[in-house]
């Protein structure tokens, strides 16, 4: 009991808090995200019914298509618990599946959004039409970013379990990679309804 | 490297004994009705609309409480991980507002 205290207690890992310092890293980041995507918020909000020409948002949003992207996001988060506790339990065989499932519904959300843009676009809507497309453009921009960042991110470690790079021993791994998964998911909840829902 | 490995075995000690599969899957089901209500009640005619921003803001703050609590298990993590989220959460949440106010007023003003 004793040396096994004495080997924590050396893992360069864990702080003086008793808490791995990544897992803390990665909670600290999400904080600093919250207020990026708080300020990106707050400007569309600002802005919102002020453009001095169209097209304006319920002109143009298309809620039935959102709706769905909306729920293809949400259900990858569950996706990604499945794949947290199938690689806790050492199911590599599920874990691999899962991992890759979150993976192909981010995808599929990305997808969605590329299509909006174009369509967008196509309706005389860009970055520089008025306020309305700066703001839209820029937010929903950032997040899908942010998503196309998490879905290489699932690649990678599904990559690592595929070659057996990837056990129980590493669940923290994607237990990192899940809290970052879910943020851009907790951010599309908020930008879903403050952009898409609310008239 | 076996050492960071019983670390992080440790650390997930809390989370195993607390959510379970079930427990996720029930989450969603949750979230997917939260979800569904949101849109269905934007096709309701009758609704008066400060009620129905009202009802949308709060499942949206209820859909994020379940992800944030079960889903990214802040709810059996140590305190600590809760608060360098939630205050930045708050910050957020208060640039949102400032910045509404301020340039709200500023185009106001300059209209006026």
């Amino acid at each position: 009991m004793a040396a096994e205290h004495a080997v924590v207690a050396h893992d360069p890992n864990i702080g003086c808090t008793g808490l791995d310092n990544r897992k803390m890293g990665m909670w600290a980041f999400l904080g600093s995200e919250c207020m990026f995507f708080g300020s990106l918020i707050g400007t569309y909000l600002a802005y919102k019914g002020k453009s001095i020409n169209g097209p304006g948002p319920h002109e143009i949003l298309n809620i039935p298509l959102t709706s769905v992207s909306a729920f293809v996001l949400l259900m990858s988060s569950l996706l990604m618990v499945l794949a947290l506790a199938a690689v806790q339990r050492d199911d590599m065989r599920w874990g691999k599946i899962w991992l890759f499932m979150t993976a192909l519904f981010g995808a599929g959300f990305v997808g969605f959004q590329c299509y909006e843009f174009t369509h967008f676009v196509h309706l005389g809507l860009t970055l520089q039409t008025n306020l309305f497309g700066s703001t839209f453009f820029v937010l929903t921009g950032f997040h899908g970013a942010h998503v196309t960042g998490g879905v290489i991110w699932l690649l990678s470690l599904w990559v690592l379990a595929l070659r057996g790079r990837l056990g129980a021993q590493d669940s923290l791994k994607v237990e990192i990679c899940g809290l970052y998964w879910h943020f851009v998911d907790i951010v599309w909840i908020a930008i879903f309804t403050l952009i898409y829902l609310i008239p | 490297m076996d050492s960071s490995h019983a670390a992080s075995a440790a650390d997930h000690t809390p989370v195993e004994s607390h959510a379970t599969v079930q427990t996720y899957v029930r989450v969603a089901v949750v979230l997917g009705l939260l979800t569904a209500i949101e849109i269905g009640a934007l096709y309701v005619k009758g609704i008066p609309s400060h009620a129905l921003v009202a009802l949308l803001l709060l499942f949206s703050v209820l859909k994020f409480g379940l992800v944030v609590a079960f889903f990214m298990h802040l709810r059996y993590d140590n305190k600590l991980l809760t608060v360098l989220f939630v205050g930045p959460l708050l910050i957020a949440m208060v640039i949102i507002l400032a910045i509404m106010a301020l340039f709200g007023a500023y185009i106001l003003l300059a209209r006026g």
